[in-house]
């Protein structure tokens, strides 16, 4: 009786304290001990499993050379946002494509996949490209809805187009390849680019008014090839050094993220951008955005450990198979927990509580001939990133768009935030049907390189 | 002299003590994690230094990626409880964007005791005996060629979650002042404390 209780219970406790505003990371903590407890007093958890938490919190944080690629990346990323390329390349591109519809839509998307390419973590991508391209847009007479949903959508791409710290951590959780994981998010990340893409093409060629044609002053070939080089240059070297070495099995994501963050930090110190100050903000903004990663890692690793010694696990795949549903019922069923989860909560908490929860049930799924049985966790994986993209930018409580709303332009209300992001969120669910539907855009890749 | 204004008197008297211990442990909890951050550009060097000793001398060295994850683990340990200070955790912001400054007060003061404080003294209690029987014996690492004196790098899981309670110590101190102080309009010293420790 109590055995199916407590962990059902365990959830509902968590949700509640979630909403007080307290750090996640200590709630998570928290309810692990008051249910282990309770746990001692119906005889469901034993006090010797209270000395497993700490071994289990050292191999989860500490005594992990996969893991250690995390701050390394987040430095990175950290690092290029100071140096300054973001603009140049943003100048360039406009100018190259200068002669298309919606030539800055156009350009703030290929901005953003260029970057999604050299960093993990998006929060730094959507403040940069908004201040960045917003104004500009704005300036040029862009419908608001327009711009604030092409920068919202194209600066997400991080979290999915490696090197993505989300997919270093799923791929740790659920003990496979890093670089297997990499190359499964390339193609579905460059689809979604190209979904954007071309919706925007649309409305430029169908709404000239939204997407005005901008009078770029022109400028001389050979200067363009100057700026060209020089603002191309650096990222094409930098992508092809970091994700290259890992696609080519040369160097671990781990060595590749050391190489990634050193070239990243030359680039800001030859580009000028890098006195001690600035070093000094790089070092301590990458340290906490880590020790924020990881205490919520602490305090997930707590809770799972408990909630499956009190038979967590049994009870949901109990309550799955009750349900009566199909592999593809249960798959649903998952994405949309994902999907309503991401209203509230950040990819950090969803990754690390959910699942653990779920992989039981997901090692078990049988999707026959659809997916083959090795590939159903680097396909799923997938599918749950472009969910988790997703969840950035749904109204009302999307990320991005509270990142987006801090950065924007006075003028912008968060009505044009809302009301630009919905057909993004459209195109979303139209990428995330697709991969579901077609497991060989995330698997091809992996398929054509590793075998 | 009136029992309120006595009360006040010895109020603030109080108060003065408790924030000055908030101050000395926002001051040592700063110092460890601004000295931790460092390490992620030790963690670069070395893992470059792997990396190039490897591919070009093929030295391979089991040596240098443990110091990897001890690097690691060290930027961890330290930052947590500065993190904390500088209040870079995640929350989950939806209710707590209408609280009141009192309402957050009360939920940070709750929160630290009934759940930061049980959840430090837990893990501390557990690692302890973590920490001491690696020490006791003498655990070196898995791989023959491996670090040593493993025990002293995980007695940073007991740092860590001291620093934690300190920063936790220093946030009750904090809202106990906002609480409290009635009698003061003016904005308290913990929000100037915060102003001038903010960079």
């Amino acid at each position: 009786m109590t055995e199916s209780l407590l962990p059902p219970f365990m959830f509902v406790v968590l949700a509640v304290l979630l909403f007080s505003g307290y750090p996640v990371a200590l709630i998570l903590g928290g309810v692990s001990l008051l249910f282990g407890a309770a746990g001692l007093m119906t005889g469901d958890f034993l006090l010797i499993e209270f000395f497993n938490i700490a071994p289990r919190i050292w191999s989860g944080v500490a005594d992990n050379l996969i893991l250690t690629a995390v701050p390394m990346f987040i430095l990175m990323g950290i690092a290029l946002e100071r140096s300054g390329i973001a603009e140049e390349l943003l100048k360039c591109l406009s100018l190259l494509l200068r002669r298309l519809p919606g030539a800055l839509a156009f350009s703030v998307i290929v901005l953003g996949t260029i970057l999604a390419a050299m960093t993990g973590i998006i929060g730094a991508s959507v403040v940069m490209i908004s201040v960045m391209a917003l104004p500009m847009m704005l300036a040029r007479s862009y419908n608001p809805a327009l711009a604030t949903g092409t920068v919202a959508a194209a600066s997400t791409l991080g979290i999915l187009i490696p090197p993505s710290i989300m997919l270093v951590m799923m791929s740790d959780l659920m003990a496979v390849s890093v670089g297997t994981m990499f190359l499964s998010a390339v193609v579905p990340g460059l689809m979604l680019s190209a979904l954007y893409m071309v919706y925007v093409f649309a409305i430029a060629l169908f709404q000239p008014q939204y997407a005005p044609r901008a009078d770029v002053p022109e400028i001389s070939a050979v200067s363009l090839v100057v700026l060209t080089l020089k603002s191309l240059i650096p990222p094409t070297a930098l992508i092809c050094l970091v994700l290259g070495s890992i696609f080519a099995g040369w160097a671990s994501p781990t060595e590749a993220a050391g190489v990634g963050a050193a070239s990243a930090l030359l680039l800001a110190f030859a580009r000028g951008k890098l006195s001690f100050q600035i070093l000094t903000e790089i070092v301590e903004n990458s340290a906490l955005t880590s020790a924020m990663i990881f205490f919520i890692f602490i305090g997930a690793t707590a809770f799972s450990y408990v909630f499956r010694s009190l038979g967590g696990d049994d009870v949901i795949t109990e309550m799955i198979q009750a349900t009566g549903l199909g592999a593809w019922g249960i798959l649903c069923i998952i994405m949309l927990v994902v999907f309503v989860l991401g209203f509230f909560l950040d990819w950090v908490e969803i990754t690390l509580i959910i699942l653990p929860v779920f992989l039981p049930i997901i090692s078990l799924m049988d999707f026959g001939a659809h997916v083959e049985g090795r590939d159903i966790i680097y396909w799923f994986a997938i599918l749950m990133a472009v969910n988790l993209q997703t969840s950035f930018l749904t109204p009302p409580f999307g990320f991005a768009l509270f990142y987006m709303k801090g950065a924007a332009p006075r003028g912008i209300t968060i009505l044009h935030i809302y009301k630009g992001i919905m057909p993004f969120v459209f195109l979303q669910l139209i990428g995330l049907t697709l991969v579901a539907l077609f497991p060989a855009i995330a698997l091809w890749l992996p398929r054509q390189l590793l075998n | 002299m009136p029992l309120h204004s006595y009360m006040a008197e010895l109020r603030n008297f109080e108060m003065a003590f408790l924030l000055r211990l908030s101050h000395l442990c926002d001051q040592i909890v700063t110092s460890f994690g601004r000295l931790g951050a460092w390490a992620v550009l030790l963690l670069i060097a070395v893992t470059l230094f792997d990396v190039v000793t490897r591919r070009f001398f093929v030295l391979g060295s089991t040596r240098l990626q443990e110091l990897e994850w001890h690097l690691h683990t060290i930027l961890m340990m330290f930052v947590f409880g500065y993190a904390l200070l500088k209040d870079r955790h995640v929350r989950v912001d939806l209710f707590r964007e209408q609280f009141s400054a009192h309402t957050r007060a009360i939920v940070e003061m709750a929160g630290n005791v009934f759940i930061l404080l049980p959840f430090c003294i837990m893990v501390l209690y557990f690692s302890f005996s973590f920490v001491s029987s690696s020490y006791e014996m003498s655990e070196v690492s898995a791989s023959m060629t491996g670090l040593s004196h493993r025990w002293i790098i995980k007695s940073t899981l007991l740092l860590a979650f001291l620093l934690v309670l300190l920063a936790g110590l220093s946030s009750t101190i904090k809202s106990i002042d906002r609480l409290t102080d009635r009698t003061n309009p003016n904005p308290s010293a913990a929000d100037q404390a915060k102003n001038s420790g903010h960079d």
